[in-house]
């Protein structure tokens, strides 16, 4: 199967196209909104240390650039959390429901930064440079929380609290007894009515321990998921796979009255199983979400309702991940504004604007390479070993571990050491793709999910290795510059010329980084807990309607950048902001 | 009393929506004051300067309080929320893409100015104040569908529900009194305020400034005269309209004496209604009493005063007639529902309003919408419930999510509001005040 139908054999590609599109907009200029405050922040710094009039200019004018951007990222940012409501509305109601702490906390993330980053642009003239870095750092703050909590939900998604994956380093594949599979609390007043034997024998239901008044249990995900899909199509009771682990010597036991008290408990109004006759009907009367919400609302409310999301194994290495790239774009783009003005740099310039232009360029140049540098050695390598650790099926997709594809790490023998890098050691073995069974998600019950192949594509790899293809060009090309200015030499105009495609390349990077992070995470959209077309909206738009979206967003972005364009290169009369 | 999930989606909605209209008066205002400015009455410029920069500071608070309420909905209402964002492509898409316009257009006429070519900014500046208009069209729809859900239907074979969007615009007798009640309403309210700004000026400055703050008193006095009497009509249109939901009509004028079906206000909010009426008088006779004189050149600094504040009451009619039309159905998402579940709205009536479902499908679809239908569980609202006969229908558990009202959570919601709340008047006396002088400025040229 080709790459495209490969991937676009997956629910809802129109609809996660458009996604793609409004988020990777979003998160393109979002990048700035992370990184230029921070840098403002450290030019800042540098000014009150040397009183160089240069580090206030460079505060200056990166402020200028993020407080359009910033502008510009909350308009996406709306445009983006509205996609999410029409698009995937069952996946926002389960985010609102089960993990909203950190998306409510983000509103005030985002009133930290509107108030600092305004504060900082419209107030420059009113405070003191100490004043004012204290708001550049409140304000970079204000972005990175936003960030954090954003990408919580993010992590949550790629590997849930509670996940348990299906294969160990030592080569042990785990997926004949039904992993992977989630831990979740099930609430005392519901396990009598289960044949937790059955469920042990047939479903591979593992009890991991008791609490006061729930019983731990680790459930494969190929039940999890169909619970989910129960649970949002409207199924009762009667009709879901749950009837099969009924303990039907409790429930032959039970009075209306107690399954009345039970329904209510469960937030079933009582007009809704009016009409059954006997308790037992009453019973599979209910509806499966009902019960799954209790049940996971005693899970959430075990973990931590505010800390489930941060307790995802991937979401430190998520965050520095995604701040390093933040850094490593915004170094990059204020070194190829700084180039160009080199390059643009007329022989009887203002000496004051020439030393200007020449420190600030060696400034972006050492960041942008320090970022990068951190984001290969370190954030990147984080990010590796959680992946390789919580998500084996994507790590076997993106190390191309398999005999049907031409794999490039085995091409360069990267393979050989990528166990010692992944796990840390050169006797363990990277999980085979092929050794992978392609229905590990699926629920043999009902048949479900609708997809041929629950792994990732395999085409990922070269998307992989072409952004790790991509990103050590740039190191280099960022050692080399940096290196240049350390030792205060101009770099020649075709180092220079190649600054301007820097920030391209280095957007391009980052967003071949979500492509891996997204797809890899398919057919999931929350990764053994909800697929793509659960989490889908029950009356998706046609394709033409979407496309027309798509085309829409497309043209307003372009047309901005023009904006932008204008505004930071095409002099006007004297600015007058406040 | 009202609890705390819909108080705090009140205060969020309030500040949002007044800022919204008066987002949607300069929208149309800022550029046409530039249009005037580039057509010869230069003065007009420092008007469309000064007016877009308040504009920008109300785009921005309102954006912040609307983001507010959008996470302050999902996290309380997640399943309500999941249900309208599977049914509601249409009408949000369409907010949505004027959303996506009305920003670039804003941030292209702001930051442009004096960049563009005159042609261009005017066509940025129509499409400013075209994407203002449009963008409140789907969201009214959405109100309209939360007092009657016209358009509403039931796939038994899927077990999907859908909603058919043009018979929800055009059967449902509430969206166009709505909407256009809404969009005079934006237009009346920021005129008057506007004017009331510049009567002030006109009497507390002097010179050319005196001529030009009079000349924009006299540019918005007809259409402020126009829109006031429109909100008359619109607001006996849209109160008739509301016939069709017997439990929201109730709640607003049965206490006042009018009555549908013989019923009674089970939430009494005619109050509400009492001081917006109030309100509209003061503005009226405001406008009435100082207008002309301010317009002759008389009048004193007090007319000027009278004129602000009648402004500023009409923002405040503003909110208090959104607070009017969401409490007024309280505690029920959708208006028309307790008078479904109680007969007073019968099922048969039900496709007149393009309601399509069908008969063997009833009971999961009631079963479905009363899973979302109720907005708490308060004392209040069980009383309600029992009086209207229709408590079997709901849960007896919490329709808040429990986990999204815990006290901390509260405690540092309430903080961090009120820091908003600050932040907010902070920002806007920045942008009200001057700045420094230019020498003490850094160079902004690089």
């Amino acid at each position: 199967m080709s790459s495209v139908a490969y991937w676009s054999s997956y629910p809802a590609t129109s609809d996660r196209l458009l996604s793609f599109i409004g988020i990777e907009i979003h998160w393109a200029i979002l990048q700035y909104v992370i990184g230029l405050p921070f840098m403002a922040f450290i030019a800042l710094l540098l000014y009150m240390r040397s009183k160089d009039i240069v580090w206030k200019k460079l505060a200056w004018t990166l402020a200028k650039g993020f407080i359009i951007v910033f502008a510009v990222g909350a308009a996406t940012g709306t445009a983006s959390e509205f996609g999410l409501v029409l698009l995937w509305p069952n996946l926002t109601e389960a985010a609102g429901r089960y993990i909203y702490f950190p998306l409510y906390m983000e509103v005030f993330a985002f009133l930290i930064e509107v108030v600092f980053l305004y504060m900082l642009w419209y107030g420059w003239n009113r405070f003191s440079p100490r004043s004012l870095a204290v708001i550049a750092f409140l304000g970079f703050l204000g972005a990175w929380y936003s960030a954090a909590m954003i990408l919580s939900v993010n992590s949550y998604m790629v590997a849930p609290t509670g996940i348990i994956p299906a294969y160990r380093p030592d080569g042990t594949y785990l997926y004949a007894e039904g992993y992977p599979k989630i831990a979740v609390y099930i609430p005392k007043d519901i396990i009598p009515l289960l044949n937790i034997t059955a469920l042990q024998d047939r479903a591979h239901v593992d009890v991991l321990g008791t609490t006061l008044d729930a019983v731990e249990v680790a459930i494969p995900v190929k039940v999890v998921q169909q619970l989910v899909r129960e649970a949002w199509t409207g199924t009762i009771l009667k009709n879901s796979i749950l009837a099969n682990f009924v303990n039907k010597t409790t429930v032959a036991k039970l009075t209306p009255d107690t399954v009345s008290v039970l329904a209510a408990k469960l937030g079933v109004p009582s007009a809704a199983l009016a009409g059954q006759k006997t308790a037992v009907d009453m019973l599979l009367g209910v509806p499966v979400k009902n019960v799954l919400d209790y049940i996971l609302i005693t899970t959430v409310k075990h973990i931590g309702f505010a800390t489930i999301t941060f307790k995802s194994p991937v979401f430190p290495a998520t965050f520095i991940h995604v701040i390093g790239s933040a850094l490593t774009v915004s170094g990059f783009t204020v070194l190829a504004g700084y180039a160009l003005r080199l390059l643009r740099m007329p022989s009887e310039a203002d000496p004051e604007y020439k030393r200007y232009i020449e420190k600030t360029f060696k400034f972006a140049a050492v960041f942008a390479a320090l970022a990068i540098a951190f984001q290969g050695f370190i954030s990147g390598h984080e990010m590796g070993v959680a992946i390789a650790e919580w998500n084996p099926e994507k790590f076997a997709a993106i190390e191309g571990a398999s005999t049907h594809i031409v794999s490039l790490s085995r091409l360069l023998h990267t393979d050989k050491i990528m166990p010692l890098i992944a796990y840390g050691s050169l006797s363990a073995k990277l999980p085979d793709y092929d050794m992978i069974p392609s229905n590990y998600c699926k629920c043999s019950l009902a048949g479900t999910p609708p997809v041929s192949d629950c792994r990732p594509p395999i085409f990922l790899h070269y998307v992989y290795y072409t952004k790790i293809g991509l990103a050590i060009l740039l190191g280099l090309y960022g050692l080399v510059i940096a290196l240049a200015v350390v030792r205060n030499r101009k770099p020649r105009d075709f180092w220079l010329k190649i600054a301007v495609i820097a920030p391209v390349i280095a957007q391009l990077v980052s967003t071949l980084g979500w492509v891996v992070r997204e797809v890899g995470r398919k057919p999931w959209t929350i990764y053994g807990v909800m697929t793509v077309d659960v989490a889908r909206t029950f009356n998706p738009a046609p394709t033409w309607q979407l496309a027309l979206v798509a085309a829409f967003f497309i043209s307003i972005l372009l047309a901005l950048i023009y904006v932008v364009y204008r505004l930071l290169w095409v002099p006007g009369k004297a600015e007058n902001h406040v | 009393m009202v609890g705390l999930s819909p108080s705090l989606l009140a205060l969020t909605f309030g500040l949002h929506i007044t800022m919204v209209n008066l987002g949607i008066g300069l929208a149309w205002l800022v550029p046409y004051f530039k249009w005037r400015a580039e057509r010869g009455e230069k003065e007009l410029e420092a008007v469309a300067r000064s007016l877009m920069r308040f504009y920008a500071a109300t785009y921005g608070i309102a954006g912040v309080f609307g983001t507010a309420f959008t996470v302050f909905l999902l996290s309380y209402y997640p399943r309500f929320l999941g249900f309208a964002g599977n049914i509601t492509m249409l009408p949000f898409g369409l907010s949505i893409l004027m959303i996506a316009l009305h920003f670039f257009s804003i941030t292209s006429f702001w930051y442009g100015w004096d960049r563009w070519s005159k042609r261009t900014h005017q066509l940025i500046g129509a499409l400013l104040a075209l994407s203002a208009t449009l963008i409140p069209l789907g969201f009214r729809a959405v109100f309209a569908f939360l007092n009657i859900p016209a358009g509403l239907g039931y796939d038994p074979e899927t077990g999907k529900f859908y909603l058919d969007t043009i018979l929800a615009l055009t059967k449902n007798p509430t969206f166009i009194p709505l909407y256009i009640k809404s969009i005079t309403a934006a237009f009346t309210a920021t005129f008057l305020l506007v004017a009331g700004v510049y009567a002030y000026k006109y009497y507390t400055l002097s010179g050319k400034e005196k001529e030009v703050a009079l000349r924009v008193v006299k540019t918005l006095a007809k259409p402020i005269g126009i829109g006031l009497g429109l909100m008359l009509v619109l607001g006996l249109w849209y109160a008739f309209s509301l016939k069709t939901t017997p439990y929201k009509f109730n709640n607003i004028f049965a206490p006042l004496g009018w009555r549908i079906r013989g019923g009674e206000a089970y939430f009494n909010t005619s109050w509400l209604f009492i001081l917006k009426i109030l309100l509209y008088i003061f503005q009226v006779a405001v406008v009435t009493l100082t207008l002309p004189k301010i317009l002759r050149g008389k009048g004193s600094k007090t007319h000027g005063k009278l004129l602000l504040y009648a402004g500023l009451a009409a923002l405040l009619t503003i909110a208090i007639g959104e607070y009017l039309n969401a409490f007024s159905q309280y505690p029920f998402f959708i208006a028309a529902w307790p008078d479904i579940l109680a007969n007073n709205l019968p099922l048969d009536k039900l496709p007149d309003y393009g309601v399509n479902i069908p008969q063997a499908s009833l009971n999961t679809v009631i079963n479905t919408v009363n899973s979302i239908a109720l907005l708490e569980n308060t004392k209040t609202t069980n009383k309600i419930l029992e009086r209207l006969g229709i408590s079997q229908y709901f849960p007896s558990t919490s329709t808040v999510n429990e986990i999204a009202v815990e006290e901390p959570v509260v405690a540092l919601t309430i903080g961090f509001l009120a820091l908003l709340l600050l932040a907010a008047a902070y920002l806007v006396y920045i942008l009200l005040t001057p700045a420094k002088k230019a020498e003490e400025q850094v160079p902004r040229t690089y």
